[in-house]
């Protein structure tokens, strides 16, 4: 890609984390809902011998999606360097970048790293006593609903960032959208206590419509991030409306067909 | 359903004044109310289906919440939005002290409604009616519970709102019914959720 004055393209690899972005999060859903059907999760309430068969029929999924994710997962980076990004871009202080960069950091150990590890044993360990399959199968699904903290005072640092901001990276309404991605990230606390019903970790408050309210977030937020590139001029002040010179591949694309 | 109209007394209250448009406080205020919205018409929906199910547990757990407490709650959260409506209007008027004792009661009126949910919270709970104690409970306490952490929130928005009155500098209309929108959507939840785990028969 290069600018209409065919010098290189400052914003390649603007564009290079993006898209790794985008793979990552593609990868991440055909990996939890397609390849090892670990999402929507298994039921919390099976017992020893269940959690052995369940295994037993997931095991091929469980290898091989996870796998992917053990050579791929480090792509999460990207996008979490893009925010960091966004908000060095905003009028806020650099303690906010600094803030969600280090917290973001481990949270890939919560996020997917955990229930990696706990799943892969078990399938790799198929042998062992139901038990303690049940113990893996319970730490999987547990690290991977119940431990929320990171992302919501992650969500909370950014919210606070994009509504402090002069610059206009991203809507004040998305700051809000912040907010109540993380009021949904409380709710899935009670998933530790509940073994069955709404609040579990499969049920339909903990789970269905956390999953719908994080799928429409991240959507949305690769969404603006992606405006945010095509917007950004490299200066330090607001952002404009529309890319000065500069366009994203899509424009570059058209701009090639029309010439 | 009287939070409602509070909303609508201060969409009177301040109108063009603001320059933003048609609603009061800043556009993007009203996508949070509206998401948060659809979020808790799911839990209620949720609520509700689980309650079809099982009517005669629901019920039977419905009968030791007490309702002149319910009662109460409610009166102190509507005094609250009433006094943040008045807020708004003061602030309107550039009138600063009436605006920021104004802002004041809805604080206090807050931390009421917070020490009435505790004191009710700790009874059940001394009862044997816990959190996990009947699926009835299960919902009790997630409900009010996830509405004490919007209050809990509100209270930073109240905090926002008196510095945004007290800056003679900067001052900013829109900033204050923006945090007024907030406090009267949490106020507008509660009346639902008092309707749904107390009224309902």
């Amino acid at each position: 890609m290069t600018g209409g004055d065919g010098r290189s393209d400052p914003k390649r690899e603007l564009w290079l984390a993006w898209y790794a972005t985008v793979a990552f999060y593609s990868l991440y859903a055909v990996v939890f809902f397609v390849v090892t059907r670990t999402q929507p999760p298994g039921k919390p309430w099976y017992g020893p011998v269940e959690v052995a068969a369940w295994f037993s029929g997931h095991h091929r999924g469980l290898l091989v999606g996870f796998a992917l994710i053990f050579v791929l997962g480090g792509l999460s980076a990207t996008s979490i360097a893009l925010i960091t990004y966004s908000i060095r871009r905003m009028s806020v202080s650099r303690a906010f970048a600094y803030s969600y960069l280090i917290l973001y950091a481990i949270a890939a150990v919560p996020g997917f790293l955990f229930i990696c590890v706990a799943m892969t044993v078990g399938a790799m360990r198929p042998g062992r006593d139901p038990a303690v399959l049940r113990w893996l199968y319970d730490l999987g699904f547990l690290s991977f609903s119940g431990t929320m903290g990171v992302f919501l005072v992650g969500s909370l640092i950014w919210m606070t960032a994009i509504l402090l901001d002069q610059n206009r990276v991203f809507p004040k309404w998305f700051g809000y959208m912040n907010l109540c991605n993380a009021l949904t990230e409380v709710v899935v606390a009670p998933s530790w206590i509940f073994h069955g019903g709404a609040l579990a970790w499969n049920g339909t408050i903990a789970w269905w419509i956390n999953v719908v309210v994080f799928g429409l977030y991240t959507g949305v937020f690769i969404t603006l991030l992606r405006r945010m590139i095509l917007r950004e001029d490299f200066g330090r002040g607001p952002l404009p409306d529309l890319a000065p010179t500069m366009s994203g591949p899509g424009e570059a694309a058209a701009e090639v067909a029309a010439a | 359903m009287t939070s409602a109209g509070g909303g609508t007394a201060v969409a009177a209250a301040t109108g063009p004044a603001t320059g933003s448009g048609h609603v009061p406080g800043q556009p993007d205020m009203w996508f949070f109310v509206v998401f948060e919205s659809l979020i808790f018409t799911s839990y209620f929906c949720v609520y509700l289906f689980h309650r079809a199910r099982h009517e005669g547990a629901f019920l039977q757990g419905q009968s030791h919440l007490v309702l002149w407490l319910g009662v109460l709650d409610t009166v102190v959260l509507l005094t609250s939005s009433w006094a943040v409506a008045r807020c708004v209007q003061h602030a309107r008027a550039g009138r600063h002290r009436p605006a920021l004792r104004a802002a004041v009661l809805t604080a206090a009126c807050g931390l009421a409604f917070l020490a009435l949910k505790l004191v009710e919270w700790a009874r059940l709970i001394h009862m044997g009616r816990t959190f996990t104690s009947s699926e009835f409970f299960q919902f009790y306490f997630f409900l009010t519970g996830i509405h004490l952490v919007h209050l809990l929130i509100g209270f930073v928005v109240l905090g926002v709102l008196v510095r945004r009155l007290s800056d003679r500098e900067r001052p900013s209309q829109q900033a204050v019914e923006t945090c007024a929108t907030y406090w009267h959507t949490v106020d507008f939840f509660w009346v639902l959720i008092f309707a749904l785990l107390y009224v309902v028969r």
